[in-house]
């Protein structure tokens, strides 16, 4: 079981993930939504320690109940691959080209289980089965550059899958893929979800792809989680003025895109763009942006409330 | 594949054809008359007439050319005018001391560049990495006979555990190797530091790339990632140099077999240019221009083992 | 106002030590550089002697300032005229394209297969060593590394739009060469002339220290260290001043070179 409670995550620009908690059970698929620089990938670095050194971290990050916030890197090269794994948006440039797919799934396994050559190649080969690749004892044989973007993506499933960890985090995992490939993919990390308890750590601009993967979300703005909740019932019913917003800027494909005039449909937007880091206002902040704006949101952060755990000051209890 | 292979050697080849050109025209047209230039002005018509036969030199140019060609592919290089043996034989003689002196030379090259070069990429940006590119930066500045000299001074001089110079032979194995540490680690150090800088820019490219990450994601060591991810990776680039490097590595060893008296092709190539020795000097360029050309033709071939993308392409 | 990186400070300020070193030697040294005193031989370091002497009673300051002047001339001499035939054959190549472009190209190829020292050692072979040779060789391995740069950075220039507008215009290629593509690609040519000087300090060094470059009584840092390796029992603190000034010269004008590229293509600087 993974834990994180209050974690803060400070470089010298400033705070990439502030006062995150999230408790993660085996078999729970929770997704994680935001824009770039909400600090979804921060979330996913705490969980796999590699939060960069240069940053200062605060609040804790349990394993089973032990602290691993500032575990060393020897340490958590034990909990890589065995009990936390993860994958990548890029499957191109995610795979070492210069070895065969085989040899690199099989690493892990041979490092951190000892298996021997035959036993890690049977291994590897169930997996890529397992992962729906076909002919897996041909494909193990070939580089990355031979294979097309969703193998790839599955090949790295599987070498995510090597250890059998509890926890998978996918980070944009189908970002880069055609549309119907990131559906099978999609699809694929919840069955795998489902068959082996795992649990699913599941992060995405995509809300479609969220709402298909996962029973919890996390909406992220800021490095604030902004409102959490059953995945089902905070689309449906979103309370944060960023969730709102987020949820009204979907395309929505049966919509006409011009009106009864010929004019070109706007899409609603959030207006501005995420600040970077460093001009993050101090209290919500989401301030600046904010439809419902009041005048101490850019100055104090606002505390969770009710059951979404929304941040926000214009939520309160009565308007629930 | 094939195709790739036949184009590469059939450069090699017309490579190898203008160079053998090059030392011919510039041994044998630039001088005017070889045998003037062999036995000097004061010599007397008989002889110089004498030593045209002997080389030759009444034959057309062209007849001379193919000749020397015919007669190098056949390991027959003249004979030395001042040794008065087959310059084959010269040859054979010195071999083994220039090439076990490049080869250890080339080895500890490597191991001393690749281990520093990755040692200060996994340490960017830290102390230890500043200090490496300090002393490599310096060190390209070194020429390696002064390295050389100032080795010769601690080891041999000041605390006398080594040999200034000078080679007994191969009969006293000990004796013969105590006298190659300090050429090769002459050689060696001049050109790691060119090498360590390639290497340690390379792994730092490679690093920034995604399956660093994923290798560190699988809970691979650091020490794994880097010398079984990132090395293989970074050697494409270390390749390229390394390729430039064992020319000058070859006229590295002209240069320190004359600092540390070694009996090698090196000195050779000195001795015979003292005694205007023309056959001599000619095979002995042409065979470190050989050399040289075949180092660029190995690299090339390299490449293709070492990415199998390029394989695809190729 | 930008900073100068650090490598163009330290080596510009080296560069200086060693460029004024050897101008001043022109109008003036502490002693005569070649004036034998034998009873004065192996002097320790003094105020008439600030280095002291060498075997045969010579200043070793003087040898030094001297040899600074020699080894720059010999740098400059080489470096710009093979560096003249490199560029010229580099911009021919770019301009008229096609056959002569591979021509030329397969040419500097063949050069890169002989090292200066092999060059220097056929020439003096036949001519006899003299520092005339070794010029010569270190002018040839220049020709094929400045072909290929100014071949490179012109091609560049030729795809560019007041290019093609020159050409449309009907300006003639050696017009457009002379006009817009020498100027453009001058700062390349030139960072890589203070590298290149780098190299043939070395290389002058290497000869001369081998016997094929300056003859005496010419000073040079290299010959100072051949004669000072006899020596190295007697006097070894004659093997020590000679290559720290090599190294000097030769950090200083790697240093500036990089420094120079930093400067005028940031692009490179960040990627490496």
């Amino acid at each position: 079981m993974f834990e994180l409670q209050n974690m803060t995550v400070r470089f010298s620009f400033g705070e990439a993930l502030r006062e995150a908690s999230l408790r993660i059970n085996p078999g729970d698929r929770i997704g994680i939504v935001g824009e770039s620089g909400s600090g979804k990938s921060m979330l996913a670095a705490c969980l796999m320690g590699m939060v960069p050194d240069a940053a200062e971290l605060t609040g804790t990050l349990g394993v089973d109940g032990i602290d691993m916030t500032h575990a060393s890197e020897a340490h958590w090269q034990t909990i890589r691959a065995r009990r936390v794994a993860m994958i990548f948006q890029e499957p191109m440039s995610a795979l070492n080209p210069l070895r065969r797919v085989g040899e690199t799934v099989a690493e892990p396994m041979r490092v951190h289980l000892g298996l021997g050559k035959a036993q890690a190649r049977a291994r590897v080969s169930a997996l890529f089965k397992e992962v729906g690749i076909p002919d897996p004892d041909s494909r193990l044989r070939m580089f990355p550059h031979e294979l097309s973007g969703g193998q790839r993506q599955r090949v790295l499933i599987a070498l995510a899958l090597a250890c059998d960890p509890e926890l998978l985090i996918a980070d944009e995992p189908t970002t880069a893929l055609d549309a119907n490939v990131a559906l099978k993919i999609t699809d694929l990390l919840v069955d795998l979800s489902r068959t082996r308890n795992m649990a699913l750590v599941f992060i995405s601009h995509d809300l479609a792809a969220v709402a298909r993967a996962t029973t919890d979300i996390a909406v992220m703005y800021g490095g604030d989680i902004v409102e959490r909740g059953r995945t089902a019932e905070v689309l449906a019913n979103p309370v944060h003025p960023y969730t709102q917003g987020l949820l009204a800027a979907r395309p929505d494909p049966r919509a006409v895109p011009r009106d009864a005039n010929g004019r070109r449909r706007r899409l609603p937007t959030i207006p501005g763009t995420v600040p970077p880091l460093y001009k993050l206002p101090q209290g919500c902040r989401f301030s600046g942006r904010c439809a419902v704006e009041r005048s101490a949101c850019a100055y104090v952060k606002p505390a969770p409330v009710g059951p979404r755990h929304a941040t926000c000051h214009a939520i309160t209890q009565d308007t629930l | 594949m094939t195709y790739f292979l036949l184009r590469r050697t059939f450069g090699f080849i017309a490579t190898l054809i203008a160079v053998s050109i090059v030392v011919f025209a510039v041994m044998n047209v630039l001088p005017g008359d070889p045998a003037l230039t062999i036995l000097g002005m004061d010599a007397t018509d008989d002889a110089l007439a004498a030593l045209r036969k002997e080389l030759g030199l009444n034959d057309p140019l062209l007849a001379r050319y193919f000749a020397w060609v015919g007669g190098a592919l056949t390991g027959d290089f003249g004979t030395s005018h001042s040794f008065r043996v087959p310059v084959a034989e010269l040859i054979t003689e010195r071999l083994a001391m220039t090439v076990s002196l490049a080869v250890a030379g080339m080895v500890l090259t490597l191991v001393i560049a690749l281990s520093v070069g990755i040692f200060a990429a996994a340490n960017h940006g830290k102390a230890g990495d500043w200090a490496t590119m300090f002393i490599s930066q310096l060190g390209i500045a070194v020429p390696a006979f002064w390295l050389s000299i100032l080795l010769v001074l601690l080891f041999a001089v000041k605390l006398r555990w080594l040999p200034p110079g000078g080679f007994a032979g191969w009969s006293d194995p000990v004796a013969a190797l105590r006298s190659l540490v300090l050429p090769t680690v002459a050689l060696a150090l001049v050109q790691s530091a060119v090498l360590a800088r390639v290497t340690r820019s390379s792994a730092l490219e490679v690093m920034r790339q995604d399956f660093t990450r994923t290798a560190r994601a699988s809970g691979l060591s650091q020490r794994r990632i880097l010398w079984r991810h990132v090395l293989p990776n970074a050697l494409v680039p270390i390749v390229t140099i390394v390729g430039m490097q064992f020319a000058a590595l070859v006229t590295g060893t002209i240069v320190i077999e004359n600092v540390f008296y070694l009996p090698g092709l090196g000195r050779l190539i000195f001795q015979s240019i003292a005694n205007r020795d023309l056959p001599t000097v000619q095979a002995l360029v042409m065979l470190f221009a050989v050399i040289v050309v075949t180092a660029n033709f190995v690299v090339d071939l390299l490449y293709v083992l070492i990415d199998p993308r390029l394989k695809a392409r190729a | 106002m930008k900073s100068l990186p650090a490598n163009f400070t330290i080596g510009a300020v080296l560069v200086a030590l060693v460029l004024g070193a050897a101008a001043l030697s022109l109008v003036w040294t502490p002693h005569d550089p070649t004036a034998l005193n034998i009873r004065g031989k192996f002097a320790a370091p003094s105020a008439a002697h600030w280095l002291g002497t060498d075997q045969l009673g010579r200043d070793i300051v003087s040898q030094l300032m001297a040899a600074a002047r020699n080894s720059m001339t010999v740098a400059i001499v080489a470096v710009f005229l093979g560096g003249s035939i490199g560029v010229a054959l580099g911009l021919l190549a770019s301009a008229i394209g096609g056959w002569v472009e591979d021509g030329v190209m397969r040419l500097a190829d063949l050069g890169f297969a002989f090292p200066a020292l092999l060059f220097a050692i056929m020439l003096a072979a036949v001519f006899g060593p003299s520092l005339t040779n070794a010029v010569l060789a270190i002018a040839f391995i220049n020709i094929p590394i400045f072909a290929r740069v100014a071949r490179a950075s012109a091609n560049q220039v030729w795809t560019r739009e007041y290019v093609l507008a020159a050409r449309a215009a009907g300006m003639n290629k050696l017009a457009i060469t002379r006009d817009h593509i020498l100027p453009n690609i001058a700062a390349a040519v030139i960072v890589q002339a203070t590298i290149e000087f780098a190299v043939a300090i070395l290389a002058e060094a290497a000869l001369s220290y081998l016997g094929l470059g300056a003859q005496p009584p010419a000073s040079s840092w290299g010959r100072m260290l051949s004669e000072a390796q006899t020596l190295i029992y007697l006097a070894p603190e004659l093997a020590i001043y000679p290559g720290l000034c090599i190294v000097t010269a030769v950090l200083g004008f790697g240093l500036l070179g990089d420094g120079l590229r930093d400067v005028t293509d940031p692009r490179l600087a960040r990627a490496r």
